[in-house]
């Protein structure tokens, strides 16, 4: 079954034609890997899966349509996306940071708050316990009670990371997951992604990191100039010529 | 000694009342403001519109109670009606679109005499337990209630701020992409906290009716919202503690003044303007050395970066 298929999609800016024309299934339970070069269009494909841009095209998302839904919406219905360029509550600790995510929680309905304070109680504890957990793996545990404006950048991009695991999504769209992340922490972070893949999550994944995208990656996805160049596995992708021309070069 | 206490006693009562209502506005705007990032210059329209309310209700028959209630509510209607145009557009549409409504609102209550006696204000409504209260007694009774109500609205703000609900207000306040990207509907809780905000602006004008007894358009002139901004400044954005200590600070600086007011050769006017610049060195010289206030952290100061 494909938990996410998108047609036609289109966005300019300007004269910029962004994303021309793209189209992409991606299977429940797989990862799908995203590249190509700067500017290729990568992270407007994001924007407007995740309802964050609006373009042209058709977006379904677990059969049935998103593009006109608002992102807070396209969330709600499992899809959580990060940011390339991390965008961390710096003025929230990095616990509360991750507390914020879960869906539906009791207390963020007023009446909850001033009625039913136990539950409302027992459930953030809940959250705070779950929220400890995903620091620990990411290695920012330590940091759980700091602002997170004074987190390093590469401790930012995994604190972003372990916020929209906190939600529990069917599908998750990670920009660039890798950059700024230190070798070790990349490779748990890969296995952990394949860990999450068992259970049955399915990813999308921009990256310029060749060996880790082609390590964890089903089927890869190569974009360029706001156009699909080629979808196949790894190895065939690594084997186009046009790929290698364009993007790979002796990389690959 | 005793006579001193006599002169000095009411006075205190008074400036306590005063800074007990003020306390009250601006925890409203500190919630809109302090915990949202919300931007209101027209926070005075919902005193206007909780006190006229509550004095129109309760001269049309309502028990005073109820009244308050209705002036409670009734500003926190205002307060949804704004935000349904303006919360979705940019953040500084609600600044204009507060600041043009108070002004409005304002020339309204001056010209629709039929409803609001314009510029004759409004009197001759209830006092709460008036029958049962010696006079002597009754500034320092209502303080008492006004404690009680400034506690019970502090209390549920406490409890509200340090809910989940507050933790998506506060992402709200530093950047609305994150809630959203999260699942969290931005407008909505913009929304509610500027109704509640209102609401609570509405309960203080409620209350500032009941002490003066007397209301008039003069009394919500646009330099009320400033007052509330200077509170919160003060004390702290997004401390409702702050709030409360910024309150007395602002109403006991102000009566200062009037104590050292017969040794300076200035006329009321000219006194009105002093206090004024007093409060501006006061609030200059606080951001030059804890610009996030008096109870407010660093780390969270609205409008660093
Ligand atoms: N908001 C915008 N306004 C104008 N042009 C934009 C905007 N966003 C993206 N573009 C343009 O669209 C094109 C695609 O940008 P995009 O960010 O999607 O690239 P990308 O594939 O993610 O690149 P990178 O690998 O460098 O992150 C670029 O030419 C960029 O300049
Ligand atoms: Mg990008």
């Amino acid at each position: 079954m494909n938990i996410l298929s998108v047609q036609n999609l289109k966005k300019h800016f300007g004269g910029v034609r962004a994303v021309d024309g793209c189209s992409l299934t991606i299977k429940t339970g797989t990862v799908m890997g995203l590249i190509g070069p700067n500017g290729a269009g990568k992270t407007t494909m994001f924007n407007l899966i995740s309802g964050f841009a609006k373009g042209s095209g058709k977006i379904i998302f677990k059969g049935r349509p998103t593009d006109n839904l608002p992102p807070y919406k396209v969330a709600q219905r499992g899809m959580v996306r990060t940011f390339q360029i991390p965008h961390a509550l710096t003025k929230m600790t990095v616990l509360d940071n991750l507390m914020l995510a879960p869906k539906a929680q009791a207390g963020e309905r007023i009446w909850n708050v001033w009625l039913r304070p136990q539950s409302v109680k027992t459930q953030d504890i809940r959250i705070k316990e779950k929220s400890r957990d995903v620091l620990r793996f990411f290695e920012i545990e330590h940091l759980e009670n700091e602002y997170a404006g004074a987190l390093s950048g590469g401790q930012k991009k995994l604190l972003e990371m372990a916020r929209a695991i906190m939600i529990d999504p069917s599908l998750m769209l990670l920009d660039e997951p890798f950059a700024g992340v230190n070798p070790t922490l990349s490779r748990k972070i890969s296995e952990y992604i394949d860990e999450l893949r068992e259970s049955g999550m399915t990813f999308l994944i921009i990256e310029h990191d060749i060996p880790a995208i082609t390590r964890i990656s089903d089927r890869i996805t190569v974009m360029n100039a706001g156009k699909i160049m080629t979808e196949g596995t790894p190895d065939e992708v690594k084997q186009n010529r046009d790929v290698l021309n364009a993007y790979l070069g002796d990389e690959g | 000694m005793i006579e001193y206490v006599c002169v000095v006693f009411p006075y205190v009562t008074t400036i306590l009342l005063i800074s007990t209502i003020y306390a009250v506005f601006a925890l409203g705007l500190n919630l809109e403001w302090g915990f949202t990032g919300l931007i209101n210059f027209g926070h005075v329209a919902f005193l206007a519109i909780g006190a006229y309310t509550t004095a129109m209700l309760n001269l049309g028959g309502c028990p005073l109670v109820l009244s308050v209630v209705g002036g409670t509510v009734m500003a926190g209607l205002f307060g949804l009606l704004l935000g349904i145009p303006t919360l979705r557009l940019r953040e500084d549409y609600l600044a204009i679109v507060t600041v043009g409504f108070s002004e409005v609102l304002r020339f309204i209550l001056l010209n629709e005499e039929w409803l609001t006696r314009g510029p004759f204000g409004i009197y001759g409504f209830d006092r709460p337990f008036q029958d049962v209260i010696p006079c002597q007694y009754y500034n320092i009774s209502l303080l008492i209630l006004f404690v009680a109500i400034l506690i019970i609205v502090y209390t549920s703000l406490e409890k509200l701020v340090h809910s989940p609900w507050g933790r998506v207000l506060k992402s709200v306040r530093e950047d609305e992409t994150v809630p959203a990207a999260l699942g969290k509907n931005v407008f909505s809780y913009k929304l509610q906290s500027l109704a509640i905000g209102s609401a609570i602006a509405g309960l203080a004008g409620a209350m500032l009716a009941l002490y003066l007894q007397y209301i008039d358009p003069g009394t919500f002139k646009p330099v009320e919202t400033f007052y509330a901004w200077i509170i919160v400044i003060l004390g702290g954005t997004a401390s409702n503690k702050g709030t409360i200590v910024g309150a007395l600070i602002l109403w006991t600086l102000f009566s200062a003044t009037k104590f050292i007011n017969p040794y300076l050769p200035f006329t009321a006017h000219q006194m009105g303007a002093f206090r004024m610049i007093m409060i501006g060195l006061l609030l200059m010289l606080l951001m030059m050395h804890k610009p996030e206030g008096i109870f407010g952290k660093k780390e969270e100061l609205a409008l660093s970066d």
